[in-house]
């Protein structure tokens, strides 16, 4: 199980280092995308187990658009059931966030971790995305 | 002379059958598509229909008359450009009409060229104010936009940080990160670095705000000025492969300013010519006296900078490339500084050529001159 699968999608590298790093020393194989077009065209080589998913980069709510995209989208659809890990600095995830706006569920991530990340509490998220898979 | 997809759409509202015959032979020759009308209300109906750039209309016709088809013109879209056509051109009339807001009128009878160069002229003022209006709207986005925005761009560097600390600190142990070790501390440095730069950057604009600097004016030696910022911008131009190149006049050259000011200028403009240039391009500092002031032109051989986003390229926070490094408040802080030591800047540029940013500064005079 530990040789699970996670593509970490963030336009900061130092983040992606970061990240890599620290899943690769928990045994994870980790693939990096430096937006969400990038990562949304590596979908189909890479076949993550999980998505860890950065909300503002160059556009300001690109990993929106990239939820959407894996949730909604038919030529993403294979990938539907793939777990979302949004991380961002936003402190609220979309449904709170978006509250009063309609339609919300659309860009909801399956968890949502704010940064800097907690590092213990990440891992242990990203534990329980791999087991509900 | 325009794009057939593109044409520009004119109505001619005239009951005159010879009037609408010829404004359409003229204004066709120009390359304007062209409808004719030849009353008020069914003029107003094919406006709504066709929301044209311009309408011609005639102010004295049965029923409707022009000057009542101008304000509902206006209604249905205040940018169509009216031009009003009279027979008995007063100058009340004229001023009537322009009141209730035609862009201009031709006394009748009237030359081909005096109806080409009016319509010409209206559409350019069209033109323009949907330009600026354009500007407008993308000020207002990004004002709007400000906090969220500016609490990323701090937040971001810190949490990298803090979060290669964290990991460093999880993983304190491993032969992994002892090799690391290294490279991170680097990272987290430049990290710190970049958003000190930031939050310079912003001290120095909430600062003209405040309006606390630039309250020196003395005498700026614009020759030492340019060679200190050329000396100090020469180790990053070799790291880019840009050469520096200076042009000054001979004998005096010297602005009335605040010598920290003109710095703050200098230097962001070079940095900026240095980092959007190609390897091997080239940055030309040039200065030259222009009657009361000197101008200063820096000038790049870089990728230059589309039309469309030239009128934001000196608001805060607008990244000509958002992947480059650099905080965005450099060229406002320009022209700021410009504007407080009672200049101007402004820039031109050619796409695949490179820009150009010239700045005007009051040239020093001595004090005893200054007096009448």
């Amino acid at each position: 199980m530990s040789s699970a699968k996670l593509l970490v999608i963030d336009d900061d590298r130092d983040y992606r280092t970061t990240v890599r790093c620290l899943l690769e020393s928990e045994g994870y194989a980790v693939s990096e995308a430096a937006s969400g077009d990038e990562g949304l065209s590596r979908l189909a080589e890479e076949r993550p187990d999980a998505i860890i998913l950065d909300v503002m980069m160059k556009c300001c709510c690109e990993g929106y658009g990239v939820t959407y995209a894996i949730k909604f989208r038919p030529e993403y659809e294979s990938f539907r059931s793939v777990p979302i890990i949004m991380a961002s600095s936003i402190e609220q995830a979309p449904d709170e966030l978006f509250a009063m706006a309609g339609e919300v569920g659309m860009i909801q991530p399956d968890y949502y971790v704010t940064k800097p990340l907690d590092i213990a509490r990440f891992l242990g998220v990203v534990k329980r995305a791999l087991g509900t898979r | 002379m325009n794009d057939a997809s593109e044409r520009e759409r004119v109505v001619v509202i005239d009951d005159d059958y010879a009037m609408r015959l010829s404004c359409r032979k003229i204004l066709e020759k120009l390359g304007f598509e062209v409808e004719t009308f030849d009353g008020g209300a069914p003029g107003l109906e094919a406006v709504a229909r066709l929301n044209p750039s311009l309408v011609v209309v005639d102010l004295k016709m049965p029923g409707m008359s022009g000057m009542e088809v101008i304000p509902r013109v206006r209604e249905i879209n205040a940018d169509i450009v009216i031009v009003v056509i009279t027979g008995y051109a007063t100058i009340d009339t004229a001023v009537d009409a322009m009141k209730s807001g035609a862009y201009d009128f031709l006394p009748k009878p009237f030359s081909p060229e005096e109806l080409r160069l009016i319509v010409n002229r209206g559409l350019e003022r069209r033109r323009l104010a949907l330009r600026g209006r354009q500007a407008e709207m993308e000020r207002e986005l990004l004002k709007r936009r400000f906090v969220s925005f500016v609490s990323h761009q701090l937040q971001s560097p810190l949490s990298a940080v803090h979060q290669y600390l964290s990991v460093l600190q999880r993983l304190e142990g491993s032969a992994d990160v002892a090799a690391k070790r290294r490279e991170w501390h680097e990272r987290c440095l430049r990290r710190i670095e970049d958003l000190q730069a930031l939050i310079r950057d912003w001290l120095t604009l909430a600062k003209l705000e405040g309006q606390c600097l630039a309250q020196r004016r003395v005498r700026v030696d614009l020759r030492e000025a340019v060679q200190a910022v050329l000396a100090g911008n020469a180790e990053i131009a070799a790291a880019n492969q840009v050469s520096l190149e200076s042009r000054l006049p001979d004998g005096e050259c010297a602005v009335t300013g605040d010598p920290n000011c003109v710095s703050v200028l200098l230097d962001n403009l070079i940095t900026n010519a240095i980092k959007y240039n190609r390897p091997g391009g080239r940055v030309t500092l040039a200065v030259a006296p222009s009657g009361d002031e000197i101008e200063i032109a820096v000038s790049d051989t870089g990728a230059g900078i589309p039309e469309e986003v030239r009128p934001l390229l000196f608001q805060e926070f607008f990244r000509g490339d958002p992947g480059a490094s650099g905080t965005g408040l450099g060229l406002a802080i320009c022209r700021k500084v410009a504007a407080e030591m009672g200049g101007s800047i402004r820039v031109e540029s050619v796409v695949g050529e490179g820009s150009t940013f010239r700045v005007r500064l009051l040239a020093w005079r001595e004090p005893a001159q200054r007096e009448p």
